[in-house]
């Protein structure tokens, strides 16, 4: 049985008055693909958030490698080994695209780096065959691959990924997801997935369910039916 | 003390919350921080007071009657185009500021007094808790607080409001329903130069009028409103209230200059605590 | 390599004032003027674009450093590089100060509250009199006392290149580079775990010391300082000269300061309509050339020779 990587307990966290997570509790195991799901303004971006310290949770615990990290800033719960790859803004547009790998190892050493690139670079061969090319050059496709590949480099234990298959053409999702659980298969690595692509099922272990701010189940993705799932859930 | 000290407070907010006005409602529709509002209501305020030996009422009119196709050509020809590039508060605040600059200069060029002062007839005085109080400034005030309550009725009420309020709260949704956003921003430009105009006229009737007192105005309006919560009108009020009272309190202890600077240092420690103002902000700046 | 010989050229224009000293005179004195403006310019230019901080109070960090030599050598009787250095010290602590008490804030609220501590200085200066001189000002020898104009004026040369050159420098640097990832996401970088907190503190110690080493060296070059010189507009001009001037190339403050300082001295025989025209000078630059002047002129410039090119070479 894996160990528990993270933990919530109780979270909630508010925009003014208005409550966007009420009272969240579930836990991730290390080395599974976890993904969140629920309808748009269901929340998924704000969970990702409070876990990653963009946001700050108004009560709750996060507990990450069986240590709280509630009063944690963004860098340091980094350099625990917890990293966020945004929905947006997730690339430095005017560096090159080496130079946006780079920087994301700047906790590494440097052959940790060069190897965590080259590794990136296996997965996404954009990011090799563009290295020196300015990042906002690139389509928002391999932008989004660039953006997975800083996760990759920064070689966080547990990479939280808001909706990555966004904006892509349906076969890209299945290349990407395909690739994403490469990823968790041959690092190691936790991936903390939230989505609106029901497609999510077929490379989760486990999946959340998310309906305004509140936890509505959760449960093993083998026990869910894509189809139906889709049509109750999703809304696509 | 502790009366008159308050009494003169709200006196002095209701001056000061005209220009404040304008701001707050210009920002609140539009989005757009426009520190040349200042000037364009002493721009206004120098017209009415050109008129002023002709015809007092009428001038008054003429005044606004500047101010207003001013803010809204201003919105149509330059401001609305650069928000729909996607210009950024920093890019608006310099440009504003030339726009200030333009105004200025016009002021000086056409109108051949550089300091003026609009001598509106002496409205007398009445006590208030052993307060003498002039009635112009309470005027003032009344004028400020029915503009409030008019524009909360309306935007409550009306068709036009509620495309207002609309267009503040949400651009995308408000075009996709139809409503003509491109005239609710020149309207509300529009008006909030002319409420900077009327507050000018207020200014000048009170102290004098010049260049400088229009930055002045300008930056004060906006500053308070900030404190406010920038786009809140009640906030605004609420802000010009307290300003006064503190200019009118600080003026028992230290002399203008200090004044001031209380002043301004109390709005920065204000935004470094509170950054959204004092009843939080209607639009995310 | 390219890069490099911009660099290159922009610090060598800037020896060029040298020569003024064989002309003297107005123009010399323009020139120094101009140059102690281009050094706040350049300030600007690092803070603003290079680092991405929204920071409008060059004015208080100037007038620190100028404030601060005066009152100190003149009302104090301090020793006059004594002054400097001092006056230098509190600028870069305002700086720091400035960056603690807003750095929780975010975006534009921060440019406000700088905003607001320029339009406050002034009336700070005022309120002080009795040691400031305020909209009077004071009036001292300074550095004239040890030398005489012409060998200030070649100082404040050299200064300025330095200055300038070290901000080149620092930009090749690796604190350089990391704030201009800074600049470019500034969440970003802190979330792949820069300690841009760290990086931010410096760059605004940077600005405040070289800010208000530009104010000892101005009040030192004039003689005189009032609070007429250092009111909010200072610091309007200050932003605009990377402005207006473009930001994304090593001259452009260079193009900024001749634009924003020297043409409203050009405006001064129509000096009725100076200001109308300066305001709408600038909004003009601001919309149609949204880069600035500099990369504008480059561009023009390429598309000149591209003409040119273009030309068929007469044969004979």
């Amino acid at each position: 049985m894996s160990e528990t990587i993270l933990k919530i307990a109780g979270l909630i966290t508010q925009y003014g008055q208005l409550t966007a997570l009420k009272n969240i509790s579930f836990e991730v195991f290390e080395n599974e693909i976890i993904g969140i799901v629920g309808p748009n303004g269901s929340g998924k971006t704000t969970l990702l958030e409070t876990i990653a310290g963009t946001l700050k949770n108004r009560k709750g615990e996060i507990t990450f490698l069986s240590r709280r990290i509630d009063d944690l800033t963004v860098r340091e719960r980094r350099k625990r080994g917890l990293m966020l790859v945004p929905q947006e803004n997730n690339i430095f547009p005017m560096m090159p695209v080496r130079k946006n790998l780079e920087v994301s190892g700047v906790l590494n050493s440097h052959e940790e780096v060069d190897r965590l690139i080259d590794y990136a670079s296996a997965l996404f061969p954009v990011l090799k065959d563009q290295q020196t090319q300015g990042a906002h050059t690139l389509s928002g496709g391999e932008q989004k691959m660039l953006a997975i590949g800083i996760g990759i480099v920064s070689d966080a234990r547990l990479l939280l990924i808001d909706e990555p298959s966004i904006g892509l053409a349906p076969k890209l999702v299945t290349k990407l997801f395909n690739t994403l659980k490469q990823i968790k298969e041959e690092t190691g690595k936790t991936l903390f997935l939230a989505e609106q692509n029901v497609k999510i099922l077929r490379i989760a272990d486990r999946v959340i369910g998310l309906e305004g701010g509140e936890v509505k189940f959760v449960e093993k993705s083998s026990s869910l039916d894509e189809k139906s799932f889709q049509e109750l859930y999703m809304g696509q | 003390m502790l009366l008159t000290g308050f009494i003169n407070g709200i006196i002095m907010g209701g001056v000061l919350s005209l220009p404040v006005l304008g701001v707050a409602v210009v920002y609140g529709i539009t989005g757009i921080p426009n520190f040349a509002i200042g000037l364009i209501g002493v721009f206004g305020g120098f017209v009415t007071w050109y008129f002023l030996s002709y015809n007092m009422v009428l001038s008054l009119f003429v005044g606004v009657a500047v101010c207003f196709p001013i803010g809204y050509l201003l919105q149509n020809i330059l401001l609305t185009p650069i928000s729909n590039k996607g210009g950024d508060a920093t890019l608006f605040f310099v440009i504003t500021i030339s726009l200030g600059f333009v105004f200025e200069g016009l002021v000086k060029v056409i109108f051949p007094r550089p300091s003026i002062s609009i001598a509106l007839p002496y409205m007398g005085s009445f006590s208030v808790g052993g307060v003498s109080v002039e009635i112009i400034k309470l005027f003032a005030l009344i004028f400020a607080l029915s503009t409030l309550t008019v524009i909360r009725l309306l935007e409550i009420h009306t068709r036009p409001g509620q495309s207002w309020q609309a267009t503040s709260r949400n651009l995308k949704l408000a075009k996709l329903v139809g409503v003509n956003t491109n005239r609710v921003f020149a309207v509300a430009h529009g008006i909030g130069c002319s409420l900077a105009c009327i507050g000018a006229i207020f200014w000048g009737s009170l102290y004098n009028l010049n260049v400088l007192s229009g930055w002045e105005l300008g930056f004060l309006g906006f500053i308070i409103a900030v404190v406010g919560g920038i786009g809140n009108i009640w906030g605004g009020m609420l802000s010009a209230m307290l300003m006064g009272m503190i200019l009118s309190y600080s003026g028992y202890f230290l002399d203008g200059n200090w004044q001031s600077v209380i002043l301004y240092v109390i709005v920065i420690l204000v935004l470094i605590v509170s950054p959204k103002g004092i009843l939080g902000s209607e639009r995310s700046l | 390599m390219k890069d490099r010989f911009k660099y290159l050229s922009t610090l060598f224009i800037l020896l060029l004032p040298c020569l003024l000293v064989l002309v003297g005179g107005y123009f010399q004195e323009v020139a120094g003027h101009v140059l102690l403006f281009l050094i706040q310019g350049y300030v600007a230019w690092f803070l603003l674009y290079k680092a991405g901080q929204p920071f409008f109070g060059y004015s208080v960090t100037m007038s620190l450093g100028a404030y601060g030599t005066i009152v100190l050598t003149e009302i104090y009787h301090w020793q006059l590089l004594v002054s400097v250095v001092m006056g230098t010290l509190m600028s870069c602590v305002m700086g720091i100060g400035i960056f603690l008490g807003t750095c929780r804030a975010k975006g534009f609220y921060v440019g406000m509250a700088s905003f607001l501590l320029a339009i406050l200085f002034p009336k700070v200066i005022d309120a002080l009199k009795p040691i400031t001189g305020g909209r009077n000002g004071l009036y001292f020898d300074g550095v004239y006392a040890l030398m005489d104009t012409n060998t200030y004026y070649l100082i404040l040369v050299f200064f300025t290149v330095a200055i300038v050159g070290f901000f080149f420098w620092l930009m090749t640097t690796r604190m350089g580079q990391t704030l201009i990832l800074i600049a470019e996401n500034d969440q970003l970088a802190q979330a792949v775990g820069l300690n841009t907190f760290k990086y931010k503190l410096v760059a605004y110690a940077i600005m405040g010391l070289f800010s208000g080493l530009g104010g000892a060296l101005y009040v030192n070059y004039h003689g005189f300082i009032s609070s007429v010189d250092i009111e909010v507009f200072t610091t309007v001009y200050i932003y605009f000269i990377p402005l207006l001037g473009g930001s994304r190339v090593c001259y452009g403050p260079l193009i900024g300061t001749i634009i924003v300082i020297l043409v409203p001295d050009l405006f001064a025989a129509v000096e009725r309509y100076q200001r109308i025209l300066f305001g709408l000078i600038f909004i003009l630059v601001l919309v149609f050339l949204p880069d600035g002047v500099g990369p504008s002129l480059e561009r023009f410039w390429k598309q000149l020779v591209r003409a040119f090119r273009k030309v068929p070479v007469a044969t004979n």
